[in-house]
């Protein structure tokens, strides 16, 4: 059975989707180009063989990580918006324990590096939250202030410290660590990079999904984020399910670099996350903080990011940030004139 | 009120103001008519000066009409002030005044603004009897200088003194109006007030034993915030099977004395000791913003509450919302409906059911034997009240110790085994149920007629005047 | 030895006030906003859309006033749309905030390769002019170098004279405090929520176009936070427009001796040091600041 608020969701997601669809048709009408001719080679160059349905699920993988942390903060009612450095943290230091853990068996290595990433991502989560409980300083400042930090700091141990002479990577890991290809099994895919990190990552929604919506926490977590005074009436300790709820959605973006490490390139690249940190905002919101709705937005998000490549001669591939972009604007006004139609017809 | 400030618009019907129709699509159309109104929750800014507050939207500009001539606005509200001895200081803060003398700005914005007809919506709810008496000789003085003064209250003491007619609305009907406060009959008055009482249920009957044994025990407490003495060396003790009511006017350390013994609030002085096992429970005194969350329905409201890293799926939800339904004859339209679907009152049988029998797993409940209950029916109907207080009886007679913090008074007198009174964050005086039972007059444990002699010294005794 | 000559240098200090410029506009941008009750964090965005707006029109039409005009222009339509956005649709202000600096960041990145197919800058193209009323009087004429810093400066009387001192002013706060209050004595609250937000569109466009004219183009990403710092600014300068001032100046004192520290070649890696306004920001945050106030309404829409 579908609950109302499920419906309305349903509604309003669809609705911005064929609103932005319009308002891109329209914009790139005014730019002189056949919208038709560009949203087909899109679809075609994603749906046309394995390798392109491959290439895209393999682009969604570390959305689907990000978003499913962003979801966590979200509900709690915390703005991260700084996942771009706390991904990038975590993915540096799992590429580091993977190559420096090497002699020890295979899978402890790889548990003990994505719990190492986990726990440094998680960190600096932390730290947003202290500063937000402390001194009653909106997160959305220190994440973003956090952002340029980090990025700065990463790059900075990565040139002085770890990195391959001329270049921004890591060494690379050893090949025993590499993930199953999917292509291996299943040759439809054939070529293209998909590895097992997907299979985690739908494993990772479905976990978040019942972490959110079915365990006490998951609740505690909710309530504070709906509302926080009440919560403290009801014997929550709020200011623990905060710092505890930023720790757990930071870390989970550090898994964005299990897809590049261990599924794709076996380094950690400087800006590899290519702001993805932020398109992952725009994914979690677009799904409604549901990590099942996530694993489909972000579905869309990569079919325009790899379908973005294929028209870059007819029109620059940033076209496709615009799209990202009017997503969301249309989204959060279609999302509220909704709802309150809602409110009026059935209430 | 709202229709006559111009903030709703009537459906149907007109509004006739000086013999001449009018119809307000805004409060300013309102106050242009000369009508002004003082809410019951104050409409000021507290990072304003009085000054600021009174001119806001009416403001004395300097000739070119851009920058506003503070010196001469200044001039105006001091003669004001004088005329009707208001006593305020138009350069402090709102932050810095008193509450009192916060309703006096609310009243300078009307005189300022030349209103003839001047609306009260609860006025002297968070008043101290001294400031009340201040307050009257203002309004009288408005008599005299010929405005009409609209009074809303439901204190019948304050009608019988200052009122020269009184209306009763009830269910949104004009129920009773009288010409002349002297031929009031009080009787009349409360019977047009309560309406029908015979449908209110019989209520739960008062066991008599009373366990002597003490769950709570305060020494000497004292809180300061802010460098405000909020609590004054306050001692309190709770007994096991008593309901200890607590009286006083709002703003005297209650809602800290609350978060003291809940444990929200932890830097005060003095000795707190729980005696008895099992934790606290709380019906907190603002349900919308303390007393659950809106979002989640009833179930969830009832888990939150104690939830530790548990699976909870659907079914657990549903089995705990049928089942706190059905035992408190909670009006629900879906299962599922969020709480803030719910009437008032059914969201208050829902925090009670939560903070009482808990409704979650028996197995699991650890029993929580102490019951703080704030304003416990404050908006809530008169069926509700009354399954309410029922309910808070038998809490009792299962020998919880109970603390009960109300403004109403005959909700106080008829459950209290013991009532203090508190003021200034200091308990000032504490009566047993033998001093004050027999002033109850009426067998109904539901509006029962308290001696008036009583009540005096109980006013007194709330305002700081202790005569003993 | 180098490095501590040239910090303490008359020219140290007259740059750090002239590169004050966009951090000032900037926060007040965000404090007129705020200060009528919603938060604006795509300040930062704003900035973004002008100088881009500027430097684009300005190159293509080859006149720079039609490029000052039509990008102030743009920001305010922008404006607009956030008004419509936050005021209007009462959408949450914070994910609105987000929603446009995604939008704009991706809208400047697409026309730059669009019309310049280049994905980082503009071609150069000559800024606004000089002003040289000062030029010649000995410290001043170092940094009131250009209208819109001298205009910055100004900005300080001049917001804080708005604020407090007038009719507009105060009911603008008083939408930023208690809505409802100013709503019942017949302050059309929503249009002052606008207003706020306009000003916000156009001081944050004077920000960015001294940014694009500063540096002779536009480049993908040039604003590099500071509209993100200009907030923070605010927040450190408690809502206060000569409080702001300071704080701005601390910030602008560190892209300064960013600036010297490149120039006389110190030892200290250059990452540490590009980091060192966000990082200083988070510790001012942290510690040497008490509880901030925001204005009591700051965010709630109405």
């Amino acid at each position: 059975m579908i609950s109302k608020k499920n419906l309305i969701n349903l509604i309003s997601v669809t609705l911005s989707v064929l609103i932005t669809v319009l308002i891109v048709f329209v914009f790139l009408l005014i730019l002189g180009k056949d919208p038709f001719e560009i949203f087909g080679m899109i679809f075609s160059e994603v749906f046309a063989d394995g390798y392109g349905i491959g290439q895209t699920l393999f682009k969604a993988t570390p959305l689907i990580f990000i978003s499913c942390g962003l979801a966590v903060c979200f509900h709690a009612s915390l703005f991260n918006i700084g996942a771009e450095g706390q991904l990038n943290a975590g993915s540096f230091v799992i590429a580091l324990t993977a190559l420096k853990l090497d002699f020890l068996p295979v899978p402890i290595v790889i548990l003990i590096s994505l719990i190492f990433g986990f726990i440094v991502s998680g960190f600096f989560g932390i730290i947003p939250a202290y500063i937000k409980i402390k001194k009653d300083v909106s997160e959305v400042i220190t994440t973003i202030m956090m952002n340029f930090v980090i990025l700065a700091l990463v790059n900075f141990f990565l040139l002085d410290f770890f990195a391959v002479e001329s270049t921004m990577r890591t060494e690379k890991i050893n090949e025993d660590l590499m993930f199953l290809k999917i292509s291996d099994v299943l040759p439809f895919f054939d070529g293209s990079t998909l590895n097992s990190s997907f299979i985690l990552a739908i494993l990772a929604a479905v976990l978040t999904y019942l972490f959110i919506y079915k365990t006490g926490f998951g609740y505690k977590l909710r309530s504070v984020g709906f509302n926080e005074l009440a919560s403290k009436y009801l014997g929550i300790r709020t200011n623990g399910v905060i710092l505890i709820s930023f720790f757990i959605g930071a870390g989970i973006t550090a898994f964005a670099g299990m897809n590049y490490i261990f599924g794709y390139k076996g380094f950690y690249e400087f800006g590899f996350s290519n702001n993805i940190g932020f398109t992952a905002i725009a994914v979690t919101l677009l799904a409604k903080n549901n990590p099942i709705g996530i694993i489909f937005s972000s579905l869309l998000f990569a079919i325009l990011d790899y379908g973005g490549l294929s028209v870059n001669q007819l029109i620059p591939k940033e076209l496709m940030l615009v799209v990202q972009g009017i997503i969301i604007l249309s989204l959060l006004a279609v999302d509220k004139i909704v709802s309150n139609y809602f409110k009026e017809k059935l209430i | 009120m709202n229709i006559l400030f111009g903030i709703h618009k009537p459906d149907s019907g007109y509004l006739k103001v000086f013999g001449t129709e009018v119809s307000f699509k805004s409060p300013l159309d309102a106050i242009e008519n000369n009508i002004g109104m003082v809410h019951q929750h104050f409409m000021l800014i507290d990072d304003f000066t009085v000054l600021e507050n009174v001119i806001l939207g009416d403001e004395i500009t300097k000739s070119k009409g851009l920058s506003i001539d503070f010196k001469k606005a200044g001039i105006v509200l001091n003669e004001i002030i004088d005329k009707y001895d208001l006593g305020l200081d138009v350069n402090r803060l709102i932050s810095e005044i008193s509450i009192g003398q916060q309703q006096k700005v609310e009243i300078l914005k009307l005189l300022y603004r030349r209103s003839e007809i001047l609306i009260f919506d609860e006025p002297t709810a968070v008043l101290s009897p001294v400031e009340v008496e201040h307050f009257f000789k203002i309004i009288n003085s408005f008599k005299a200088d010929g405005k009409t003064i609209i009074f809303i209250t439901h204190k019948l003491n304050e009608v019988k003194h200052i009122s020269d007619r009184v209306s009763v609305l009830r269910k949104s009907k004009l129920v009773y109006e009288s010409d002349n406060s002297n031929e009031l009959n009080i009787s009349d008055l409360s019977k047009a007030i309560v309406g029908d009482i015979n449908d209110i249920q019989n209520s739960e009957k008062r066991n008599a034993s009373v366990k002597n044994v003490e769950a709570l025990k305060l020494d000497d407490i004292s809180l300061t915030v802010n460098e405000v003495k909020i609590l004054n060396s306050l001692d309190l003790t709770l007994m096991k099977g008593e309901i200890h009511g607590i009286c006083g006017v709002e703003g005297n350390g209650q809602s800290e004395l609350v978060d003291v013994i809940y444990g929200l609030q932890k830097n005060f002085e003095g000795n707190y000791k729980k005696l008895i096992p099992g934790g606290i429970s709380l019906v907190p005194d603002d349900r919308k913003r303390k007393g659950f969350i809106k979002e989640f329905n009833i179930g969830e409201n009832i888990s939150l509450k104690g939830a530790n890293l548990n699976f909870l799926p659907s079914k657990k939800i549903n089995k705990i919302s049928e089942k706190i339904i059905s035992d408190n004859d909670v009006r629900v339209s879906d299962l599922e409906s969020p709480m803030s679907e719910l009437s008032g009152g059914n969201q208050q049988k829902v925090i009670f059911a939560r903070e009482t029998d808990s409704g979650t797993d028996s197995e699991t409940d650890s029993e929580n034997n102490i019951l703080i209950l704030v304003h416990p029916t404050r908006g809530v109907d008169i069926n509700a009240t009354a399954f309410i207080h029922s309910k808070i009886i038998s809490q009792r007679n299962e020998g919880k110790a109970v603390l009960l913090i109300s403004s109403d008074l005959d909700e106080l007198i008829s459950l209290s085994d013991r009532l203090s009174v508190l003021y200034k964050g200091e308990i000032l005086k504490t009566f047993n149920r033998d001093e004050f039972s027999r002033f109850i007059k009426s067998d109904s444990e539901i509006e029962p007629e308290t001696d008036p002699e009583f009540l005096l010294m109980l006013g007194k005794l709330m305002t700081g005047i202790n005569d003993k | 030895m180098d490095l501590i000559t040239s910090v303490i240098s008359l020219g140290f200090v007259a740059q750090v006030l002239r590169l004050m410029t966009p951090f000032y506009l900037g926060a007040s941008a965000a404090n007129f906003s705020e200060r009528g009750g919603v938060i604006n964090i795509s300040v930062e965005g704003f900035m973004n859309l002008s100088a881009f707006s500027f430097a684009v029109i300005s190159i293509l039409t080859g006149n720079i006033t039609a490029g000052f005009i039509l990008a102030v222009l743009i920001n305010l339509l922008f404006s607009v749309v956030f008004g419509y956005f936050t005021v209007s649709l009462k959408i949450n202000q914070i994910v609105t905030g987000v929603g446009f600096n995604l939008f704009i960041a991706g809208l400047t990145k697409f026309l730059l390769v669009y019309i310049f197919s280049s994905s980082s800058n503009t071609p150069r193209f000559e800024g606004l002019p000089e002003f040289t009323l000062f030029s010649s009087i000995p410290f001043f004429g170092l940094f009131l170098t250009d209208y819109i810093t001298l205009f910055c400066f100004l900005l300080i009387f001049i917001s804080a004279y708005i604020l407090f001192k007038t009719r507009f002013g105060l009911r603008l706060r008083s939408a930023g405090e208690n809505p409802a209050a100013g709503e019942s004595l017949g302050i059309k609250i929503r249009n002052y929520r606008y207003y706020g937000i306009l000003i916000c569109g156009f001081l944050s466009s004077l920000a960015g176009i001294w940014m694009a004219s500063n540096q002779n183009s536009y480049s993908d990403g040039m604003i590099a936070g500071r509209g993100y710092i200009a907030l923070a600014a605010m927040i450190i300068g408690k809502w206060k427009p000569v409080n702001i001032f300071f704080a701005c100046l601390m910030f602008s004192a560190f892209e300064a001796f960013e600036i010297s520290l490149q120039i006389t070649g110190s030892d200290i890696p250059s990452q540490l040091i590009q980091m060192l306004p966000y990082f200083i920001t988070i510790l001012v945050l942290i510690g040497f600041i008490g509880k901030t106030k925001p204005p009591a309404a700051d965010g709630v829409p109405y």
